[in-house]
């Protein structure tokens, strides 16, 4: 019983944490570059959607789709004046890293300086909040927020967008094909660029979209970007980096692993576990539950 | 920016002002002698405050950790998020056993050591299997998980920490009683240690070890060629750079008589990475300036935001802005070797 309502918790979360992911691991597919200023993308995408809710007074789809853009134009932005400059010099192996580090401080800091540390909440009457009973075992109801609910309905849609647009779109099956090969695909006659800056928005929309999720179930803050941004790495290895179906797969695991954690064993754990996940997989399968197989011999 | 940047001196002699080590050495002990022990001359002032003090320990504590994760950076050429943890392990090792046990504090510093050590091999066997990016979030995973294990065992204090560690004692006087403000034979101590540590960097980057450590970081495929066991010198950079973290460790400890979970948290890693980055690896000085770099500078724009009563600190901003501009027009850091590593 217990168990069953623990797994139905921990779906909306995985959910969102799929949704970075997936932001995650598209970035690090075609430019193969860890984007460590994508957690900053989701917690930039949550305020705006605050300041859309509270301050504008936008109904709940239109804030999430304005703010959607916004992550969009932020991550694109991220690109241009953060990591285009090292492309042009050949991206030394690691200054990208360091420079994604500086970047996701200097993102963080600016929009505390900004927005003040304290933590602030979305509207109450944003969304009505329902304790829906979906069905009884042994007399016990299992329950789900209506929030919970529209969350993870709400992923699931942005995620079957996402996968049409890869699959039966030009434009996305060549990000396909870039994070599998990018020099072929640019002597195939390709826009690196362009198709970088479309990985870009991408994963921007998808993050903010996952940070105005979250704010309608948490309180937000300028530092909530460290924490699930990292998360999002760890499913992103889970399911196999470059590969979004196994995100999607990895997120929900982790979302459940992590609500089993706070009810069976104990809370203090709950935001361990995604690590222990990572770490386990990488030294048993290091190409996670769905991705490629490796390359590197040494 | 270029040309300027690029008439910075290219990290030739390695140590400071193109003097010999030894001159680098008596000198740099000379000045910290006369900065200790010059309030002793004058018992009625203070002409050095205690605080600068402390800075000059932090200083010297960091450059410690900033050699030790070089090894692993600068030599091999892997990036590690999770040094910190190290350093957090040796602390809470030699508070756990000076305080519960009442074990002195000099052989607690041994212990610490070889069970940071000892920690690190599991990660230096994930090191083997993994590199680049994956690399970082191992490490980053690993001391995130060591915190949280800090933050749930209540025997270590849990979030709280554990306050109450006894300084350590020298022919029965202990360290915080000795000199005008009780911290200057920490600050000896840790110069002691740098020193032998960047003497210790100075010998391995010419010895055969050092020069295997240069061949994996080159091309890791060719030095397997060429019969380098690159396992084995993998784990050893990783695992002696975890040694000496957790000596680093045991001396926070022992100076701060506290102990807490935020030691062995990402943003003291991230800070330890970045002092060798932006000091240059590879580079003793480099590392050394790193740290003191990214110790003082915090330091100093903490008081301009108390100054301009500023609602923020402005020096997480620039902080930011320096690695991107650092990244952008001098990957090597500031006294690295030329060769991107």
């Amino acid at each position: 019983m217990e168990f069953i309502q623990q797994v139905i918790n921990g779906l909306a979360q995985g959910g969102i944490y799929s949704l970075i992911a997936i932001g995650w691991t598209t970035v690090y597919g075609v430019v193969g570059v860890m984007n460590w200023t994508h957690g900053e993308v989701y917690m930039l995408g949550a305020f705006c959607g605050f300041f859309l809710f509270t301050r504008l007074h936008l109904p709940f789809l239109a804030g999430l789709l304005i703010s959607m853009v916004a992550g969009s134009l932020i991550a694109m932005a991220i690109d241009q004046f953060g990591y285009k400059p090292l492309r042009k010099i050949g991206m030394p192996r690691m200054a990208g890293f360091i420079t994604a580090l500086g970047l996701s401080t200097l993102l963080r800091y600016s929009s505390t300086a900004l927005f003040t540390p304290d933590p602030q909440a979305y509207p109450a009457n944003l969304l009505s909040y329902k304790l829906l009973t979906l069905f009884h075992i042994n007399g016990k109801a299992i329950t789900v927020s209506s929030l919970h609910l529209m969350i993870f309905l709400g992923t699931l849609v942005i995620m079957a967008a996402l996968e049409l647009f890869i699959r039966k779109t030009l434009t996305g099956k060549a990000m396909l094909a870039a994070s599998q090969d990018m020099s072929t695909l640019e002597l195939m006659g390709a826009n690196p660029e362009k198709l970088i800056k479309i990985t870009f928005a991408i994963s921007g929309a998808l993050g903010a979209a996952a940070g105005v999720f979250v704010g309608t179930i948490y309180a937000i803050n300028t530092m909530m970007g460290s924490l699930a941004g990292l998360k999002g790495w760890s499913v992103a290895i889970l399911g196999g980096v470059g590969n979004m179906t196994g995100s999607m797969l990895g997120g929900l695991l982790l979302g459940i692993a992590e609500s089993l954690t706070a009810g069976f064993v104990s809370t203090g754990y709950k935001d361990a576990i995604g690590f222990i996940i990572m770490i386990l997989v990488l030294l048993v399968k290091p190409t996670g539950l769905k991705g490629y197989s490796a390359e590197e011999k040494v | 920016m270029k040309k300027l940047l690029a008439r910075l001196p290219h990290g030739k002699g390695e140590w400071f002002f193109g003097s010999s080590g030894r001159a680098t050495f008596f000198g740099s002990a000379a000045a910290l002698l006369l900065v200790c022990f010059v309030d002793a001359l004058s018992p009625s002032a203070t002409i050095i405050p205690p605080y600068y003090k402390h800075i000059l320990f932090s200083c010297l504590l960091y450059s410690i950790l900033s050699l030790s994760l070089n090894l692993v950076t600068g030599f091999v050429g892997q990036l590690s998020l999770g040094h910190a943890a190290f350093f957090g392990i040796g602390a809470y090792v030699t508070g756990a056993l000076t305080k519960f046990y009442g074990i002195n504090f000099w052989l607690t510093i041994p212990a610490a050591a070889v069970l940071a050590a000892l920690v690190a091999v599991p990660l230096a066997a994930a090191a083997q299997r993994v590199k680049g990016a994956f690399l970082v979030v191992i490490t980053y995973g690993f001391g995130e998980v060591l915190r949280y294990v800090a933050i749930n065992t209540d025997f270590l204090g849990g979030s709280a920490g554990m306050p109450g560690i006894k300084p350590p004692t020298i022919f029965g006087f202990a360290f915080n009683r000795v000199g005008p403000s009780g911290k200057e034979l920490y600050i000896l101590l840790a110069f002691a240690l740098v020193s032998l540590l960047s003497f210790f960097t100075w010998r391995i980057e010419k010895s055969r070890v050092g020069y295997a450590l240069s061949a994996i970081r080159e091309d890791e495929i060719a030095a397997v060629a060429m019969g380098v066991n690159t396992k084995y010198y993998k784990t050893l950079a990783i695992v002696l750079s975890a040694f000496l973290c957790g000596v680093a460790g045991s001396l926070q400890a022992g100076y701060a008589s506290f102990v807490s979970p935020e030691m062995l948290s990402s943003t003291q890693s991230i800070l330890i990475l970045t002092m060798v980055i932006v000091g240059g690896p590879r580079s003793i000085k480099g590392s050394i300036l790193g740290a003191a770099l990214l110790t003082i500078l915090p330091e100093f724009f903490h008081s301009v935001k108390d100054w301009l009563g500023l609602g923020f600190d402005p020096w997480m901003i620039l902080y930011g802005l320096i690695l991107i501009i650092l990244m952008r027009f001098r990957p090597q850091g500031f006294w690295g070797k030329t060769t991107v590593f």
